[in-house]
């Protein structure tokens, strides 16, 4: 009997050979950011789940090509059979840098919180010479860093100091913990404090634990290694804290990567009880709203913005918060910008020989944001609000700015310390 | 989350139902596993091509060809969908591809015959503008015309094909062309052509190499559906003005660009209109109390997302967007765990040949006579869950050319039944 020879506890192929769930459709390819506009690039199909089956552990890792995918993981949001191509290339992708090495380029990128805090202790003379034509120059020359990127602003004083003379609200009823991330802890300490101040309009008291980089710069630079090892950290630092209170994100990606890579993509054992407990904040609030627990003593905003879904926003899998949420302030007309991925995801369009493609990527999104005009331009990640400001010229701010304006915090404006350099 | 009516699936049953329910005045969410064959297969609607999946008879007037198969078979899921919900459903889904500015065309009461690109007749009822001048019902010379490197519409194949198949006869040439900026050795698909068609220079390059293959003959020129993605009017019309022939589209493998077009622009039109959408979540495990459904289940990134609504439509396709889960022996769904079918041998879904009518294609959900899904003893397993599209039991949609057909009518009707529930 044929039957004899299947194990007797198989219930699918896909379950036994998840590389077998791809059916070649190439939905992926279709959808990629990077395929669109490049042709050198072989797609989401090729290198994920085709290349898989000539990997083997055993062998060097088939690695051709498999830098220029950016990673925003658009092809696993479209994937009908719910093949993890992601997890196929980033994988590959690492073991080839073990066995051949990683650039200085992408070690110092994958290291974003050291990175954070050289900038921070050097605040004024960092963001002076990453304003600085000759100091780019060598920046490009030497690291690989294109001249023409505006990099981000750092801030002598970090959220985490902030946050340590802030004086606890009073008379919570429930208590929050928040994963803030290096971009708000050294770069936009404001989007911080609102998020703090947000919550506290909520009855909710903030608790800040102590927490290292998500990983996810270092999963997209090849060094899932390193990523590995923030994660732990993270587990070992943060378990404790979801097993007693909820932790909100305020970065679309670090959320992404807590909630899912930890367990899924760097195999991080024990890290479920920690994913479990993320919420990004937008979908935080909705769900505080659905509840009737919101806070809607909104003051009149007026304004008309347009909202940029982020490509990882899309892999959440809680459709658009943001938006939800802000349809119930007064006076703010929301636009979805719909025209797909900004093309700087994270440190990809940073780099010397992706920044032409990665502001080709975002051309269509650039041009559509021009021809509408707005006040603002919002997104829940901060490297679509620096593409934004930069390819576009317009505005960008995290959603929540609109709900501290709507609790009435307005004296600091929006054009806020968010600005980047240039 | 909540919504009043939640909508499983990315297909165009998913669709119509999510656009039904909407201009009832609901609040709909459109929960998505992934995207399905509206993304990259789907190129013509069709309604009924065959009475049964045995039959070679194109079948000429499609309302009519429904209205017969709900007479002669009152299980089949048209039969209880019913035929005015396809009347309805087939206004909306026109009305709303105006709307979005995609320009179709046809109408219930008759099929155009257009060739496949293999070269066969095939009976569809709705299609795009640019397909139309292909219809075999007409007499008009034809020239097939590839492009040289592209692996996905083999012109000499198709020619030859069409040649023995053409039910009227008729003049059949192939030509193939070098695609302007497509060298040798570059791998390359429908998208890229299409994307390189929205550039007028290449189009001029296109027709500079073609003009030489026309006679004065009246031909029509059949192309790969590659006319463009976003601007497919002005690139049709400038390529018919250019050459002074009439040009249509052939479909082709996935990625179809047709699909594409098509997909896109109804996806956007919803999530403009206020539909929400969740990306990347499949739904499964209902839970019901009393009955009724109160909520299902999101595998969302961390944890199980419910999404509670007063009604469910479950307008998935089939095994590529996770409908059914196949094990070895046993079919489930992913929402009832209800037992579908049960094999003996995993070879009895299949035919002996792969060109026969496939037992799996029949297989799904049994439905009540309101679409909800049924147990072996046909009761509902849960009042206000209403099952549409690919995932029914009791019919061959690619046997018998009615995949688009049954998705409207099926959407159309659980989005009624949904907004009564």
């Amino acid at each position: 009997m044929i039957t004899e020879e299947f194990p007797p506890v198989s219930d699918t192929v896909e379950d036994a050979a998840p590389v077998e769930a791809c059916t070649k459709c190439t939905a992926c390819n279709t959808v990629c950011p990077v395929a669109q506009a490049t042709d050198i690039f072989r797609g989401p199909k090729a290198l994920g789940p085709e290349a898989e089956r000539f990997r083997s552990p055993q062998e060097p890792a088939v690695t051709a090509g498999l830098d220029l995918c950016s990673g925003c993981k658009l092809c696993e949001v479209t994937c009908p059979s719910q093949v993890t191509i992601q997890g196929y290339i980033r994988r590959a992708q690492n073991k080839g840098a073990r066995e051949r090495g990683r650039t200085l380029r992408d070690w110092v990128l994958g290291h974003t919180r050291l990175l954070g805090r050289l900038g921070s202790l050097t605040a004024p003379l960092a963001n002076l010479g990453n304003r600085t034509p000759v100091f780019r120059l060598l920046l490009e020359r030497v690291v690989g860093i294109h001249r023409n990127r505006p990099l981000p602003r750092y801030q002598w004083q970090t959220f985490e100091r902030w946050h340590r003379r802030h004086p606890p609200a009073a008379g919570a009823r429930r208590k929050v913990a928040y994963f803030y991330g290096c971009w708000v802890n050294y770069n936009e300490r404001r989007l911080g404090e609102m998020v703090v101040l947000i919550l506290e309009r909520n009855g909710i008291e903030v608790v800040v634990p102590k927490q290292q980089c998500c990983g996810i710069p270092a999963v997209v630079n090849a060094n899932m290694d390193l990523a590995r090892r923030y994660g732990e950290q993270n587990v070992r630092l943060l378990t404790p804290v979801a097993e007693q209170m909820d932790i909100v994100a305020s970065s679309t990606s670090c959320g992404l990567t807590l909630k899912h890579d930890y367990a899924h993509l760097m195999d991080i054992p024990g890290s479920q009880t920690l994913g479990s407990r993320v919420y990004d904040i937008c979908e935080y609030l909705w769900m505080l709203h659905e509840k009737g627990e919101l806070n809607l003593d909104f003051e009149t905003v007026q304004m008309r913005v347009l909202y940029h879904a982020p490509c990882h926003l899309k892999s959440h899998g809680m459709g658009y918060p943001a938006m939800r949420l802000l349809r119930l302030v007064p006076g703010v007309t929301v636009e979805e910008v719909d025209e797909g991925c900004c093309g700087i995801s994270g440190t990809f369009g940073v780099k010397v020989e992706k920044y032409d493609l990665s502001m080709k990527i975002g051309s269509r999104l650039f041009a559509a944001v021009k021809a509408a005009g707005s006040d603002a331009v919002l997104a829940d990640c901060e490297t679509c609000r620096m593409q934004v400001e930069h390819g576009a010229g317009a505005t960008s701010t995290h959603p929540v700015e609109i709900l501290a304006r709507a609790y009435g915090q307005t004296e600091t404006g929006v054009r806020a310390t968010r600005t980047p350099v240039r | 989350m909540k919504a009043d009516i939640a909508v499983v699936g990315s297909g165009l049953a998913a669709l119509t139902a999510a656009r039904a329910i909407q201009q009832a005045g609901r609040t709909v969410t459109l929960v998505w596993p992934g995207l399905s064959s509206l993304y990259f297969l789907y190129a013509t609607i069709d309604v009924l091509g065959y009475a049964d999946a045995g039959t070679r008879d194109a079948i000429v007037d499609p309302g009519d060809g429904v209205a017969r198969l709900i007479a002669a078979h009152p299980d089949h899921p048209y039969a209880k969908a019913g035929s005015a919900s396809l009347a309805q459903g087939t206004a909306l889904v026109l009305a709303w591809l105006a709307e979005a500015g995609l320009t179709w065309k046809g109408s219930l009461s008759h099929n155009y015959l257009l060739p496949t690109a293999l070269g066969t007749p095939k009976p569809s009822c709705l299609v795009p503008s640019t397909m139309v001048a292909g219809d075999l019902r007409h007499p008009e010379p034809i020239v097939l015309c590839g492009f040289k490197g592209y692996q996905d519409f083999a012109p000499e194949l198709a020619a030859a094909n069409l040649l023995r198949a053409w039910p009227g006869g008729g003049t059949v040439r192939a030509v193939r062309i070098a695609a302007p900026g497509f060298v040798a050795d570059r791998l390359f698909t429908s998208i890229d052509l299409a994307r390189a068609f929205e550039e007028p220079g290449f189009r001029a390059d296109v027709a500079v190499q073609l003009r030489p293959h026309l006679r004065a003959d009246g031909a029509r020129i059949g192309l790969p559906a590659v006319l463009g993605l976003r601007r497919t009017p002005e690139v049709h019309a400038d390529l018919e003005a250019a050459l002074g022939h009439p040009i249509f589209e052939i479909p082709t493998v996935p990625p179809s660009v047709l699909a594409l077009r098509l997909f896109d622009r109804l996806r956007k039109q919803l999530q403009e209109s206020g539909v929400e959408m969740i990306w990347a979540a499949p739904a499964h495990a209902a839970q019901v109390e009393g009955g009724r459904c109160t909520r299902i289940a999101l595998k969302a990134p961390g944890r199980e997302q419910p999404v509670e609504a007063r009604a469910y439509v479950l307008a998935l396709e089939d095994w590529v967007d996770g409908a059914l889960r196949a094990g070895v022996h046993h079919l489930r769904d992913p929402f009832f765990n209800t037992l579908i079918a049960e094999h003996a041998l995993p070879i009895d879904r299949t035919a002996d040949s792969m060109f026969s009518p496939q037992p799996v294609r029949r297989l799904g959900y049994r439905v009540t006579q309101r679409l909800q899904p049924a147990d072996a003893s046909g009761a509902p397993l849960a009042e206000n869950v209403f099952v549409a599209g690919g995932a029914m039991a009791g019919y061959d949609p690619a046997g018998t050319k009615s995949r688009g057909g049954m998705a409207i009518a099926t959407g159309y009707r659980a989005a009624q039944e949904a907004c009564a529930a």
